[in-house]
């Protein structure tokens, strides 16, 4: 079988012709795909729904209450505090995944195993381990104390969050980047040098049309989790809607039900209106490449450096020093009850137990929403926007929400209660919260197949579902394992639903993290993050990298 | 593994990502039905539901001796005390907890006020400190404290009372924690002694004086740590586990006086679920108030002791006397107290 050259057809327009023709939505979805897609947004719903049913007897004054300032101000902050993560993390993780997947830059294999890597510390130990390297008297300052340098700034309120959650959250960005710009055809960039371009006008004009979908996917998705994030916030002692959740919900139980559906809804117009201005931009087809564009650093090659250490420093090598500083204190002090063998052997079982979870969650997520990413992709469909807003955001709500939606479920519908407190309503509670995630990176990859494959394969009487598994799948895998990979991070890291909702004694390396910070157990706690960082480094590369990367 | 087989056309290469795409799902496929069985596991009579708002390092100890001693088969969930208050309250009458651990009493007057908790028996509650109405025992305590460093206040300069700490000498240096529970706890028992303009009027001048705040009690207890704030309002607990943990460190704990608000102790607190196993659930919670059992808190996880007469750890400064509060109803509790820390102009 000859393979289908797409580069072929492309060549032959200007790449310096933004491919913006207008796309043809021509048909209606198949009647199977909705089905399916209907069922998936039923699924996803259910937390929005609990949070209805529970706010269903909410009366005047909890509207009132509702409408106060004390919630406008932090749903403010909330706003303030998102919108200027997700445009940093934005612009760091496109760098980034330009500078580690296009330049000559040496070592690019490790950096692209390092890069994601933040993105698997819980906030909470993320928080507090920058707090130790960059407070004052903190470790940083120890170790510059000796150059003169005076005492740092107490990192706390609206810039230390900032601060903290761009340098986790770079990688939602990083991630779906990377992978576009690795199906990305050359022919494009090739064309674009042939004709007497530069790198930057190149990427200007050239990648970064392409890469856009990639980055503003990645940014919603930093957006929603800064939404949604409190162990950070905690730390730093600034007052989101979260942290007002989190104060009301014994005091005022409904009031804080009632915040929950307030950053619910707040969530769903965030997405809805990120999809209505969103221009549909024809992708250029993603393309097996066996001769990736390296672009020589020349001179920039110090400031991609420092570009690097900055990202990666920050987010995972600081935290990785503060924790091995921790575990080392808890080895040479015998006193601290500490038993490194003791320690590490009491890891393997939460260490499987993540390994597994985490690898299925992240399967079951891509499956799910695939057919919905075909339908509000390919389909004109006027599901497409409901459908795509309610799995989107169910990525801003807390874990808590999640979690009782998921009790709440087991235990008013008959037929689940054999489910509760078991592994698949927990992976069930993991597919909805962190299921946004495989969804975006899977939309890219569906709006970047050309359909004049499929077509080609229908005209050669391949059916639908052979059509997918050996010409479509192949071809959107980096994006889905991408996605996928999204998720199993996510997952490994998950705690209010994992403490909640799992079988008895399944503890995983999260709940073991937290169980030792909040106990001040501060060696195990660096122990098992080490142990959670290992594991998520070995399974990014296993499963993602070597997948986006995997046609060189 | 699955290597790619490099350079061999497209088909090869689609066949690959078919088996692995296949060899994945049927993988998964396996794990999760083997761990459907694993999780089913039977709940007869013969098995206590404990869900743990203490963390697993300062009881799991405990839940396997007393295993081992009764034959009975512990089941146990841990999480924060007030999550898992929610989930009591969203599990209602099917919730499989039979005991309730809290580390204050916050969480269970909140289950109380819904009528999930079935109260304990008089033997039960003679054994320690408890609750007026009966619904909970104290099993372990925790002191309010003043932590402080030791490089940056010298011993005579301490102060003896909390009411201290809006002099002019405390300007910017002392932490808070208002968002935090155990913060909410000992200021509702200040207000409730005191009286709420007392209490409002004292967290107002703390306020003006500079006070510093943060998100939890262990965040001043590391930032005293080191000196970026010189002292921080907060339990006992964090930094005796600190000197573990660390030894060198330049944090100590200052006993404030006897009597004085800053000096009240909050309980962990044990009770019993309406579950239908009332007396395993006693039988368990009388287990750790045992003599052995309240030796193992005041020696293995540095805390107050609160029945058989056991005395804390050395190291462990001991309150005069243990002045438990009380948190039977949270009408007018915590709601109140909440309202005066926003009036403060405390943002939480």
């Amino acid at each position: 079988m000859r393979p289908v050259s797409i580069s072929d057809s492309l060549a032959a327009e200007d790449p310096l012709t933004p491919i913006r023709r207008e796309r043809i939505l021509p048909r209606r979805a198949p009647v199977n795909l909705v089905v399916t897609s209907a069922a998936t947004a039923v699924i996803f719903a259910i937390p929005f729904v609990y949070l209805v049913i529970r706010n269903l007897s909410a009366d005047a004054a909890l509207l009132s209450a509702v409408a106060s300032r004390q919630t406008l101000d932090p749903l403010l902050r909330t706003l303030w505090l998102a919108t200027t993560v997700s445009l940093s993390a934005s612009a760091i993780g496109t760098l980034l995944a330009w500078i580690t997947m296009r330049t000559d830059l040496p070592g690019r294999t490790f950096w692209r195993i390092a890069c994601p890597l933040p993105l698997v510390l819980p906030s909470f130990v993320a928080g507090a381990a920058m707090l130790a390297a960059y407070s004052p008297g903190g470790l940083f300052e120890q170790f510059l104390s000796p150059f003169g340098v005076g005492v740092l700034p107490r990192i706390d309120g609206n810039l230390g969050a900032f601060l903290v959650l761009t340098s986790i959250t770079y990688p939602y960005v990083y991630l779906p980047v990377a992978a576009r710009l690795s199906s990305l055809p050359p022919s494009l960039e090739e064309a674009a040098r042939l004709l007497g371009h530069g790198p930057t006008p190149t990427f200007r004009r050239v990648v970064w049309p392409q890469l856009f979908p990639a980055t503003r996917a990645g940014g919603l998705l930093t957006f929603l989790y800064v939404v949604s994030d409190f162990g950070v916030v905690q730390l730093m002692d600034y007052q989101t809607l979260t942290t007002r959740i989190f104060t009301t919900r014994l005091v005022d139980t409904p009031l804080s039900f009632a915040l929950g559906l307030v950053l619910a809804i707040v969530a769903l117009l965030i997405v809805m209106s990120e999809r209505l201005a969103s221009r549909d931009v024809a992708l250029a087809a993603s393309e097996p490449s066996r001769r990736p564009i390296v672009i020589p650093l020349g001179r920039w090659r110090p400031a991609a450096f420092v570009a690097l250490f900055g990202a990666v420093g920050t987010g995972i090598i600081a935290p990785v020093v503060v924790l091995s500083w921790w575990a080392y204190r808890g080895l040479v002090n015998q006193a601290s009850g500490f038993a490194s063998t003791e320690g590490i052997t009491a890891l393997i079982q939460p260490t499987w137990n993540t390994v597994v979870v985490s690898i299925v969650a992240a399967v079951i997520s891509v499956a799910m929403v695939l057919p919905v990413a075909f339908l509000t992709t390919r389909y004109r469909s006027p599901f497409a926007g409901p459908l795509n807003a309610v799995i989107v955001a169910g990525f801003a709500l807390p874990g808590l929400v999640i979690a009782l939606s998921m009790v709440f479920l087991a235990l008013r519908v008959p037929a689940l209660s054999t489910l509760y407190q078991t592994l698949p309503l927990l992976l069930l509670a993991y597919v909805i919260h962190f299921g946004a995630q495989a969804y975006r990176s899977a939309q890219i990859g569906v709006a970047a197949v050309d359909e004049r494959i499929g077509e080609a394969a229908r005209t050669l009487g391949s059916s639908h579902l052979r059509r997918l598994w050996r010409i479509e799948l192949p071809l959107m895998l980096p994006p889905l394992a991408a996605g996928g990979g999204l998720v199993m991070l996510s997952t490994m890291k998950e705690l209010p639903a994992t403490l909640l909702a799992a079988p008895f004694d399944f503890e995983t390396l999260a709940t073991r993290i937290w169980t030792a910070n909040d106990g001040g157990f501060l060696a195990d706690a660096g122990l098992a993050s080490l142990v959670l960082i290992c594991v998520s480094a070995l399974l990014t590369w296993l499963l993602v990298i070597r997948h986006a990367d995997h046609l060189r | 593994m699955l290597a790619p087989s490099l350079g061999t056309g497209p088909t090869i290469q689609m066949q690959y990502y078919l088996n692995f795409i296949v060899r994945t799902l049927s993988m998964c496929l396996i794990l999760a039905t083997g761990a459907l069985f694993i999780s089913c596991g039977s709940n007869d009579d013969e098995t206590l539901t404990v869900y743990s708002g203490r963390n697993e390092e300062l009881i799991a100890p405990l839940l396997d001796r007393f295993a081992e001693e009764t034959g009975i088969d512990i089941e146990v969930r841990y999480a924060g005390s007030v999550e898992l208050a929610l989930l009591i309250r969203e599990e209602g009458e099917q919730s499989p907890a039979d005991v309730f651990i809290s580390q204050s009493p916050g969480p269970i007057a909140f289950l109380t006020e819904i009528g999930l908790l079935t109260g304990l028996s008089e033997d039960t509650l003679d054994l320690a400190q408890h609750s007026k109405s009966g619904q909970w025992v104290a099993i372990s305590g925790r002191q309010r404290v003043l932590v402080y460093n030791r490089g940056n206040i010298a011993p005579e300069q301490l102060p003896s009372s909390i009411f201290q700490l809006t002099e002019p000498q405390w300007d910017g240096r002392i932490g808070i924690a208002p968002g935090n529970g155990s913060f909410q706890d000992f200021f509702t028992l200040f207000r409730l002694e005191h009286g709420d303009d007392v209490a409002l009027e004292w967290l107002n001048s703390l306020v003006a004086n500079g006070a510093q705040t943060y998100g939890k009690n262990s965040a001043i207890v590391q930032a005293v740590a080191r000196g970026e704030i010189d002292a921080g309002l907060v339990n006992h607990y964090y930094n005796a586990r600190l000197k573990v943990e660390n030894p060198d460190t330049p944090s100590e704990n200052h006993l404030l006086d006897t009597g004085d608000p800053g000096a009240v102790t909050i309980a962990t607190a044990a009770s019993a679920v309406a579950s239908g196993h009332q007396e395993l659930a006693e039988q368990f919670i009388r287990f750790l108030l045992q003599s052995d059992s309240q030796q193992y808190f005041a020696d293995e996880t540095l805390e107050y002791p609160m029945a058989a007469g056991i005395k804390p750890a050395a190291g462990i400064e001991a309150a005069a006397t243990i002045d438990l509060g009380e948190f039977d109803s949270l009408g007018g509790g915590l709601e109140r107290t909440l309202e005066l820390i926003r009036e403060a102009g405390l943002d939480i």
